[in-house]
């Protein structure tokens, strides 16, 4: 059965390796054919059809295709189509493309495991017949294609044999479809049929459109250099030996938001970015690639520009003005290590979300295409359907980035909706943001317990049961996805008994299975303004796993026994059958404490829990424990169509925070145990201290009103936040907590085996450890942790996964990204119902000033939890206003007005929509008023707002820095019910 | 890199349940009593057994009612990617010694031979992983070469799990840096009985038992391997035996 | 001679083709009988109610006996034995020996011939003489006298007749496997071609000048001095590659086998007959012979 083959690699580890390895070939690797009778394979590896038909007016026989390499790198937009069917994928092209890249690998993955597309792969590098060796010098591009052809042709041999009924006697052919004219010539003079993809589709009858898939790679080399807009890019051996040597840094490209012509590279080398500027500093990289920088000479470094500058529509090859946009005269401190790029060690193209930019030329195939994301340029594209697409939300992949080109090639992969529909928009955003949201698919659904579900004995033999217990759950109003539930009881000796009952989400859960997968790599449920993504299918989210009041539920549940003074004698876990009495709102709870008339149990036990909880949060905010703010606004939305029809800010009662000061006591309890029992594979989550840089902001924003921000310590900065209060402006408080949020680092899981115990620290919660047990639902982590704990008692078992560290990291590094980006759709999702709450209204609006800039104002709306830039000095024509900029103090000033960071300001609201792609929320100033500057509030003036130069684009999360950020507060520093609760109750309008 | 492909094949282009080609000749030395040559794909060991015979050295080692079994492991400077500085002594030598002294005491009938001496001498000529079980296959066909006399083989063989999930049996050099945990068996094949069970990271109880049960398999297809072999070898000395009857 | 590096590739299958069926082949852990009743022989043992081979080798069964034999082993002495070894030892009152056995034989001082006759009482002297006789190193023929109760021999030099036990003196050692060696009643030879030769049922095999004066010193003394004519050591190589060539093929050693053998590589130079091919030649034009013989 085996045959064995050596081969030889060499491979550089400091000296020449000769490295050899085992190959074996094989004889039972089958055709996959159906039509085959030779091969003995089993009848479900039989992908490929045995009359495969593909409408085709000049191959309009039976065919199978083979692919090679570049064809699956550069064309998998037109292989997703499912026109095209009856592929055979060689092993060669398959391990190509999984070293060029992972993207693209996982794509081609999808495609093959999708039964219907019959993609079958043949893994020609083990076969006998196929494999073949590299000739003396023969470059391993050219020995693949060679493997390629081979392959090819033994399918042809082999298949003749084989003649299907419609060609008698003929036998299913083989097509070879290559770009590479060479490969082709070869393919041809060898007796294969070959075609280029471009030529193979344009012969397909029944797939319209698919042409505009086709990747536009150019390969013309010789440009001259009169023609070239970049410079161009040295070859790789050149990088290689630069970064060798020194001479160049490699580092991850980041693009600004602000101004599309800066952008930095972070290094490992500096602890600064690398500033790059200009068009031909940034010389084609795109936001995330790996680049290779030249660093400039010291002379001619320069500090990140203070303007906000876009890409315009206005076409403008000549870019003059693009250098003095730049800033000019630096101060010598500001200056930061500046280069040039000069190369790309890794692109990092994805597809990007979008629309066409408007075509005034009627019936033009080149069109340009602007991406979502502000850190993206545009791209140009091909389409002849652009009457179709122009009104639709699109999808783009970037093909290539010739030098001659101002923006890079790329064609069109698909059309989500039409622009400024909500289904679309919330498409785009959860596509931007990578947040999986198809439907379960049925494997999934196979998982879940089947209905009617009843608690059999067995369950409660395992399980201690609570239902004598008087237990109530606090939520907002409407939630379903109900995780935890309290209680609290006097015990004969004077102290209390405190449960915290979490959903048995594990129990429905089991490791290994689909259901599992699928919830791991969602991580966490998203919420959206209108729509909630959920991480489980709804019957565990709202029904089985959900603490419903007067339904039996199964638990996992924390019980404490606690002095009257908070102090905690003993914790116990276990899982449990529990029976919630009351599944009240915040609000019910709150009024059933005020009331004193109601001396029910409940009463009894949510006074006992608010005395307790009142007492425990004093003794966190003594031990460091910062209390953040962050603009938090809820919509209230139309049940109908869900528009908004009004906003309004989070309310905070006693109750929110009682839940939350036992979720946090709950989740610390949990994060000790789990880390005794588990030293290596317990995940928990931490807070790393933020370095002291990161405060320079709100320091340098304090002393401008005189306050000195200690942030020598969490508990020195909640102090000195504590103190900051202006009579005057009662909003100061919040907004220099609003800074400081952001000067916070990230809070991220981790498995407590790779990293110091000194580093588990929580910062925002001043705990030594912390982790996330309470919200089993919406939270994968807690599903994970939930497991551990179960082991620790002894309640179930473990599995191999969940005592791997390595494997446990690799996991939290899911949950953060998913995290990360639930984030900032949520946020994204804000930013687009406040753009459609302000589609027909113009609105006068109390604000602050936040920062300010050169050319313009940071304006925060805490009625709107908005913020964004006011633009002093109009991107066009002369400015109307002479507004002088002072950096000394962070000022600007016009005639005797001055602002500064805190003001508060009155400005008007309204929603640009004179172009259609890109709706922008419009501010103009009100008051104070400033001559040729502002306008007068709504009540007088209806007038024209769209004309308004000094524009505000309202684009909350993209000008949030990626720090601690509003929403990531609660994380960092609640960590708890109140706020994603908040917006969990938008799921029940529906 | 993946350790087994989704169609199914490792990446030298094995089956997660197929061994890697082995090839053994006993009787390769006429100094020592027995000795045996094994290649296990790219593994190659040379085994040589020594005696029984008496000890040698201090007479205080002998033991009253058994025999005294001595082993020693070394891998050539030559045997690995990267040229090794010696060839024994280091830590994980002495730990094979250890090892391999633990699975071939498991068969020798020691009690037929009483202050009498072993040894059985192993060199790694080539490592391309699974050194433990080749040495410990050859080892056995160089006693049985000298004829000694066994309960029966001990045959060794690896095993590993790909990817969380899939069992691999006989685990390369390139399986093994590529991760994953490692589980080395010697085994008496005939009776199942395990002399020698090593794991290089922890296990997860649920996996344990289907790796060991594939080890286990490993173990019995290449005692298959190596009986063929030692009954080759006894042919291949031609008519010897029918005269030894006629004798 | 030229050295010859050949691969192993190309290495020379020893194997003497023969028309007789193979035989039943037994590996240790192998079941030899489920049935009870027999008695279990070397290289067997019981288990479970079975008996199985303990090594690698055919069965041999004499009545209700069952033995493996295997290849090779290690010498197991018989009484009557003859056998060559070396001294590897001089303590109280004895020698120990090398015998190929698993354990060193003993050869007491009253078990040796010693200068002065038959019945010469051993003094004190003696034995601090004894390292006179025979020290480490030194070759002996014996007689295996007893087997001890730890499976180790005695031995004797009391040579008897025309039987001459002792230290050996000028000529060369062979070792293969003891159950190459043919039993026969003598295993001292003085061969046609003109050398001398001791079979030792150990495996041990010496060649020598043939001995003819019947000297009296109890064999201790052995002649240094005269140097072997050339023609009689060529005789004596050739009679060793010869020996090699037949044990190489599994051939059995006795007088006649050796004599024919030597007879075979006559149309050899001695140096040829290191070669394989022709150490193969030797050893089938031999079987050839000796079954003619039967």
């Amino acid at each position: 059965m085996l045959t064995s083959k050596t081969f030889l690699r060499k491979t550089k580890k400091g000296n020449i390796l000769k490295i050899v390895r085992e190959h074996y070939l094989r004889e039972d690797i089958w055709c996959g054919s159906k039509v085959c009778s030779e091969c003995c394979a089993k009848t479900d590896d039989q992908v490929l059809d045995e009359n495969p038909t593909i409408a085709c007016t000049k191959h309009n026989y039976g065919h199978y295709l083979v692919l090679d390499t570049n064809v699956v790198l550069d064309q998998i937009d037109v292989l997703e189509e499912d026109v095209l069917k009856n592929v055979i994928i060689l092993q060669t092209v398959i391990d190509e493309v999984k070293h060029r890249s992972s993207t693209i690998y996982k794509r081609l993955k999808d495609v093959i495991g999708d039964g219907r597309r019959k993609f079958y792969v043949f893994v020609n590098e083990h076969h006998q017949d196929t494999y073949i060796e590299r000739e003396q010098g023969e470059s391993i591009n050219d020995r693949n294609d060679r493997a390629i052809r081979t392959a090819a042709l033994w399918y042809q041999k082999h298949l003749k044999a084989f003649p299907t009924q419609k060609d008698k006697r003929k036998g299913i052919k083989v097509i070879l479809l290559t770009d590479d004219r060479k490969n082709r010539e070869e393919a041809i003079k060898s007796g294969l049929i070959a075609s280029s993809v471009e030529d193979y589709v344009e012969q397909l009858t029944d797939a319209k459109g698919i042409g505009d898939k086709l990747s536009k790679r150019n390969f013309t080399s010789d440009i001259s250099e009169k023609d070239a807009t970049y410079p161009s890019h040295l070859t790789p051996a050149q990088i290689h030996d630069g970064i060798k040597n020194g001479q160049l840094i490699q580092g991850s490209f980041q693009a600004s938001r602000e101004n599309y012509l800066e952008g930095q590279v972070n290094t490992e080398k500096f602890e600064k970015p690398i500033l790059v500027q200009g068009r031909a500093g940034l010389n084609r990289a795109i936001d995330g690639d790996t680049v290779a920088v030249e660093l400039l000479p010291e002379a001619e470094w320069t500090a990140p520009s203070d303007i906000v500058l876009q890409d315009d529509e206005t076409a403008d090859p000549e870019e003059l003005n693009e250098k003095e946009n730049l800033i000019k005269e630096v101060k010598v401190v500001e200056k930061r290590p500046t280069g040039k790029i000069v190369g790309i060690v890794r692109r990092k193209w994805r597809q990007y979300c979008g629309i066409l930019q408007a075509n005034p030329m009627v019936g033009s195939v080149r069109n340009i295409f602007v991406p979502a994301d502000r850190k993206i340029p545009k791209i140009r594209i091909e389409t002849r359907q652009y009457e179709l697409l122009v009104s639709q939300r699109i999808i783009v992949a970037i093909d290539s980035w010739p030098r001659t080109s101002r923006y890079p090639l790329g064609h069109f992969v698909r059309a989500l909706g039409k622009i400024g529909d909500k289904e679309t928009e919330n498409e785009v955003l959860l596509l931007e943001h990578d947040v999986p949201h198809s439907k379960f698919s049925d494997l999934v659904l196979s998982f879940l317990p089947k209905m009617p579900w009843i608690i059999t004995p067995e369950d409660l033999k395992q399980r201690v049961d609570l239902r004598g217990i008087d237990i109530c759950s606090v939520d907002p109003p409407g939630c379903t996805d109900i995780d935890d539930a309290l209680h609290c009881r006097p015990l004969e000796n004077g102290n209390y008994e405190v449960g915290v009952h979490i959903a048995d989400v594990s129990h429905f859960i089991r490791p290994g299975t689909a259901l599992d997968n699928e919830a791991a790599s969602r991580a966490t449920t998203v919420y959206l303004v209108d729509k909630r993504i959920d991480m489980v299918p709804e019957l565990l989210s709202s029904n089985l796993c959900s603490l419903r009041g007067n339904e039996e539920r199964f638990a996992f549940s924390c019980v404490w026994e606690i002095t009257k003074d908070a102090k905690i004698i003993h914790t116990k876990f276990h899982k449990s059958v529990i029976c919630s009495k009351a599944a009240m709102t915040y609000e019910e709870a709150q009024n059933i404490i005020d009331d004193k008339s109601q001396n029910h149990s409940i009463a009894v036990s949510l006074r006992g829990l608010n005395s307790l909880a009142k007492i425990l949060k004093r003794r966190r905010i003594e031990n460091g424990a910062l209390v953040l703010a962050s603009p938090e606004i809820r919509f209230q939305v139309d049940s109908e169509t869900h528009d908004p029809i009004d906003v309004e800010a989070k309310k905070m009662r006693e109750t929110n925070s009682m839940v939350e000061e036992f979720m946090l006591l709950a989740n610390i309890s949990v994060a000790e145990k789990i880390l005794q029992e588990f030293p290596e594979c317990a995940l928990l989550r931490r807070h790393p201290v933020p370095p002291l840089p990161n405060f320079d902001p709100l320091i340098k924003a304090g002393r401008n009103q005189g306050f000195e921000i200690d942030v020598s310590s969490g508990k020195a900065l909640a102090d000195s936040l504590d103190r900051a209060h202006k009579s005057d402006n009662p909003y100061f408080n919040t907004m220099l907590r609003i800074l400081a949020t952001r000067c916070m680092m990230q809070a991220v899981y981790f498995a407590s085996g790779m990293l110091q115990q000194e580093e588990f620290f929580h910062y925002g919660l001043a705990a030594p450890i912390y982790t996330h047990f309470t919200s089993p639902i919406r939270r994968y982590a807690d599903i994970i942790v939930h497991r551990l704990l179960a082991a620790c008692i002894g309640a179930d078992k473990t599995y191999g996964d969940l005592l791997n560290k390595q494997k446990t990291q690799e996991c939290c590094h899911n949950l953060n990204y998913r995290n990360r980006m639930a984030q900032y759709a949520g946020r994204a999702s804000v930013a687009l119902h406040t753009h459609l709450f302000f589609r027909n209204k113009i609105q006068d609006e109390e604000g602050y000033v936040l920062f300010v800039r050169k050319n313009a104002l940071q304006i925060l709306i805490p009625k709107y939890g908005l913020e964004g830039t006011l633009y002093l000095v109009p991107a066009t024509g002369q400015p109307t206003a002479n507004f002088v900029y002072n950096e000394e103090d962070q000022s600007q000033r016009c005639g005797n007005i001055v602002f500064h960071a805190f003001d508060p300001v009155t400005v008007q609201l309204s929603l640009d929509r004179s172009n259609v792609q890109h709706e922008k929320l419009v501010l103009k100033m009100v008051k104070p008023f400033i001559k040729d500057f502002s306008v007068p509030s709504v009540q007088a003036n209806t007038g024209d707002a769209v004309a308004s130069d000094d524009k505000m684009d309202l684009d909350v999360p993209q000008t949030l820095p990626e720090v601690e950020t509003p929403s990531k507060r609660k994380e960092s520093e609640t960590e708890t019910a109140q706020s994603k609760k908040s917006k969990k109750k938008k799921k029940s309008k529906n | 890199m993946d350790l087994i492909s989704d169609q199914g094949l490792r990446v030298d282009g094995r089956r997660a349940g197929e061994l890697r080609r082995i090839r053994c000749k006993l009787g390769v030395y006429d100094q020592p009593d027995g000795s045996a040559y094994l290649e296990q794909g790219h593994t190659k060991v040379l085994a040589a057994v020594y005696g029984p015979h008496q000890i040698r050295g201090s007479r205080t080692k002998a033991l009253q009612d058994s025999v005294v079994i001595n082993c020693q492991y070394s891998m050539a400077t030559f045997s690995t990617g990267e040229r090794k500085k010696r060839p024994r002594g280091d830590r994980r030598s002495t730990e094979m010694t250890m090892l391999l002294k633990q699975a071939v005491s498991a068969v020798i009938k020691a009690e037929l031979y009483p202050r009498s001496q072993i040894d059985v001498f192993l060199e790694v000529l080539q490592a391309d992983g699974g050194n433990y079980c080749a040495c410990v296959n050859a080892a056995t066909l160089a006693l049985i070469d000298a004829g000694i006399p066994l309960r029966e083989y001990v045959v060794a063989c690896t095993a590993s799990l790909a990817n969380g999930k899939v069992p691999l049996v006989d685990i390369s050099h390139l399986e093994e840096t590529m991760g994953g945990p490692n589980l080395t068996v010697a085994a008496l094949p005939l009776s199942g009985q395990i002399a020698v069970m090593e794991m290089s990271q922890r296990f997860h109880i649920d996996h344990l038992e289907e790796v060991t049960q594939l080890a286990l398999q490993g173990c019995r297809d290449i005692y298959k391997i190596l009986d063929k072999a030692v009954k080759e070898h006894l042919l291949e000395t031609g008519d010897f035996f029918p005269q030894l009857e006629s004798n | 001679m030229a050295h010859s590096i050949r691969l192993a590739s190309e290495r020379v299958d020893f194997s003497v083709p023969s028309d007789k069926a193979p035989p039943q082949l037994f590996t240790p852990g192998m079941v030899i009988s489920q049935e009870s009743g027999f008695m279990r022989g070397h290289g067997t043992y019981g288990e479970d109610d079975s008996i199985k081979a303990s090594v690698a080798g055919i069965v041999d069964r004499v009545n209700k006996l069952v033995v493996i034999k295997p290849l090779k082993s290690r010498y197991n002495g018989e009484i009557g034995d003859v056998v060559v070894g070396r001294i590897t030892e001089v303590q109280q009152k004895r020698w120990k020996v090398d015998t190929n056995a698993r354990l060193d034989a003993t050869l007491f001082l009253y078990s040796v011939n010693l200068p002065g006759g038959e019945l010469r009482r051993r003094s004190v002297e003696d034995e601090q003489m004894m390292r006179k006789y025979l020290t480490e190193g030194d070759l002996i023929s014996a007689e295996v006298q007893n087997i001890n109760s730890d499976g180790s021999l005695s031995l004797h030099t009391r040579s008897l007749k025309n039987i001459k036990y002792g230290k050996l003196g000028q000529g060369m050692l062979i070792k293969v496997f003891p159950s190459l060696i043919k039993r026969q009643k003598t295993h001292f030879h003085n061969l046609p071609c003109g050398a001398s030769i001791i079979l030792g049922n150990n495996g041990f095999i010496w060649i020598s000048p043939v001995i003819n004066a019947e000297e009296e010193h109890g064999g201790f003394t052995i002649n240094l001095e005269d140097a072997v004519p050339k023609s009689v050591r060529e005789v004596m190589v050739r009679l060793r590659n010869s020996i090699n060539a037949l044990a190489a093929s599994k051939i059995l050693l006795f007088d006649t086998s050796i004599q024919y053998a030597y007879d075979q590589s006559k149309k050899y130079s001695v140096v040829e007959l290191l070669n394989p091919e022709v150490m193969l030649d030797v050893a089938v034009m031999t079987q050839h012979q000796l079954q003619m013989l039967e």
